[in-house]
């Protein structure tokens, strides 16, 4: 039963028309939770490479190797070993989006450096060691004259055993099967709280979201990837000043310049969750201004340069420099050896069986052509 | 409208010549039509070319990065081998009946799409992958649309005699070459999904991502696979097999350029945030 090629065929035709439902009638998401990430789904794909090299072998054993044969055998065994290699990686993989703001070091190996992670059932974090370092953001980065946008110089390792290297997009680094690829960038503002007298009270790097506003403008505050917001500053466990919203306007002209907007209330409101951003967007590739929520108006507001101090009553707030964040993915996969081997020596396999196909077809020729009827159906041939 | 443009729509006009040339040639078994249809394809064929390369030289980034672009590279390396074709064997003359009318709605379409060239390619696609992955994929489809043709052409050469149909190559020369055109374009298409996913890697960390482009292109990639084994394993041949041939170039066109046309899927472009 599991060797009939019909069998082979239907599997086939149900794991097509899943695929086909999956990307027509889903959006990606549910798609994904729905089909593609699913035991049976992923059973089906197992039960087709079983059935169809269970199949292929039981046909094939025991006869005479030939081009077409050995093409034919690399071809289904590739396609096992791909499906092995997907299984396997599914089970030991590591995704994460480990985000820094240049200067930042975080532990590989905590769960809490990361933003997202996606593991498989056995993963082990301790596969991740050492630390990262965010050296700098390059943007505008060229490599032989091609403008790659923006570059990432890391730093990957242990102690003094450090890799650094420059990653941008199609450039990742390796460090002992874990990979670096650049995902997304912003700015952050160094945000100073000063009391009355000028006495600096506590510094943070305050990360932005980037928010689009109509076809080249973009928004950059603090908030959610939906909308502007605040938050409290001192963040926890410190105890807050004060509920604080920044936004940052960037000098066209001059790297890690340009207006800084505070927004502040007093800690006691609530005003998370803000939707409107009171400005209109700006000129075009230029970031709209950012102003307060709908519900509560800020008890201060008002923007410096970077570099300057802002006034807000009871403190005084200084923006004292602007450095990017990225956002990277790290990845351990250590089925992709194999699976990415699997699609060559597949390929190889298909090649091969071509080849020996039209080899023996020349051979054959004319004897095949005078003996076959149109539209009639020919001894069933052996793959 | 610049010297590019002009010879892109001389191409779209002798395309759209030579596809009523063929088709009123073939009906009304006329050879000269036919030769007519022929001569025009080539000078669509020296137009399309020229228009591409222009394309190319002047911005300075690869011709095949919006959906209109990919279209018109498609067509041109189609009708690269079908003029192959055309020069190698004589007796396959009215494969143009199918070919030059695919042709001429696909170039018309990507006409409609025009767009100007970007002055710069996107970081993710500056990768030496994405040039085997658009050979494969060109190559891939050039290949079985000439498969489709020559399964419409033993649709018509089956059971008739005389006339233009004896000019024809027999039925079972159709049907094998056919396949062979087959088996070629599912290498070609392999090369691409392959190459496909070593690009995704390289440059999303990922070589697979269920998108709908991808996921389509498995489909019909598969429905060829499905196409050999009926063939070898099953023993198939002749007009079922030939109508299949059909439906799934169909399948293939609507994979390649329909699907990227309208949902959203990352074969659209990139785009970093900041």
């Amino acid at each position: 039963m599991v060797s009939s090629p019909r069998l082979a065929i239907a599997l086939l035709i149900v794991v097509l028309a899943c695929c086909v439902v999956g990307v027509t009638v889903f959006t990606p998401e549910p798609a994904w939770r729905l089909i593609f990430n699913t035991l049976w789904f992923n059973g089906l794909l197992v039960l087709l490479a079983l059935s169809s090299g269970v199949t292929f072998l039981a046909r094939t054993w025991g006869r005479k190797l030939t081009l077409v044969s050995v093409g034919m055998i690399l071809f289904h065994v590739s396609f096992m070993s791909l499906l092995g290699g997907v299984v396997f990686n599914s089970l030991f993989h590591f995704k994460g989006v480990l985000r820094l703001t240049e200067g930042e070091i975080l532990p590989n190996g905590d769960p809490a450096s990361y933003d997202t992670v996606d593991a498989g059932r056995f993963f082990d974090f301790t596969r991740l060691r050492g630390e990262t370092t965010l050296v700098k953001m390059h943007r505008g980065y060229k490599v032989d004259g091609q403008d790659k946008r923006a570059a990432y110089e890391i730093a990957v390792g242990e102690g003094s055993s450090k890799t650094t290297g420059i990653i941008y997009m199609t450039q990742n680094l390796d460090y002992r099967g874990v990979r670096y690829l650049v995902s997304k960038e912003g700015y952050s503002i160094g945000v100073v709280l000063h009391d009355k007298q000028g006495r600096e009270l506590y510094a943070a790097m305050v990360p932005l979201q980037s928010l689009q506003r109509g076809e080249n403008a973009h928004l950059y505050t603090t908030g959610s990837a939906l909308a502007p917001g605040a938050f409290p500053f001192p963040p926890p466990p410190d105890s807050a000043a004060l509920l604080l919203q920044v936004g940052y306007v960037p000098d066209q002209r001059k790297e890690r310049a340009g207006q800084v907007e505070f927004f502040t209330w007093p800690v006691s409101q609530a005003v998370a969750g803000h939707d409107g951003a009171r400005g209109a967007g700006h000129a075009s590739g230029q970031a709209a201004s950012i102003g307060g929520g709908k519900d509560t108006e800020p008890a201060a507001s008002g923007k410096v340069a970077v570099g300057g101090t802002f006034d807000a009553g009871d403190y005084k707030l200084e923006a004292r420099e602007v450095r990017y964040w990225v956002g990277m993915t790290v990845r351990r996969d250590p089925g992709l050896t194999v699976i990415l081997s699997s699609l060559w020596a597949g390929l190889a396999g298909m090649t091969m069986t071509f080849i020996g196909r039209i080899v023996q077809d020349s051979k054959r020729g004319k004897r095949e052509a005078s003996s076959s009827e149109p539209g009639a159906t020919a001894p069933k041939g052996v793959p | 409208m610049n010297v590019e443009q002009v010879l892109f729509w001389c191409a779209v006009g002798f395309y759209g010549l030579s596809a009523f040339a063929y088709v009123f040639g073939f009906i009304a078994e006329n050879e000269k039509l036919l030769s007519g249809g022929l001569a025009t394809a080539v000078l669509g064929f020296a137009a399309h070319l020229t228009s591409i390369a222009l394309r190319w030289v002047t911005s300075s980034v690869t011709p095949f990065i919006t959906i209109s672009e990919s279209l018109a590279l498609g067509t041109l390396m189609a009708m690269a081998l079908f003029l192959i074709l055309q020069a190698s064997n004589r007796k396959v003359r009215p494969l143009g009946v199918f070919v030059l009318p695919v042709v001429f709605v696909l170039i018309g379409w990507a006409g409609t799409l025009r767009a100007a060239s970007g002055s710069q390619l996107a970081p993710a696609l500056q990768s030496g992958w994405l040039w085997a992955h658009i050979v494969g994929a060109t190559i891939g489809f050039s290949a079985v649309l000439m498969a489709a043709g020559l399964a419409m052409m033993f649709l018509l050469r089956e059971n008739r005699s005389g006339g233009i149909y004896d000019r024809l190559p027999s039925p079972a020369d159709l049907d094998r070459l056919a396949y062979r055109f087959v088996a070629a374009g599912f290498i070609m298409y392999g090369l691409m999904i392959v190459t496909g996913a070593l690009w995704a890697d390289q440059a999303k960390g990922s070589y697979w991502n269920w998108d709908p482009v991808e996921v389509w292109s498995l489909v019909s990639w598969l429905i060829y696979g499905i196409y050999l084994h009926l063939r070898i394993t099953m023993g198939w041949r002749g007009r079922r097999l030939a109508w299949y041939a059909l439906a799934a170039v169909a399948v293939m066109i609507v994979s390649y350029w329909g699907i990227p046309f309208s949902v959203e899927t990352f074969h659209k472009g990139f785009r970093v945030e900041h």
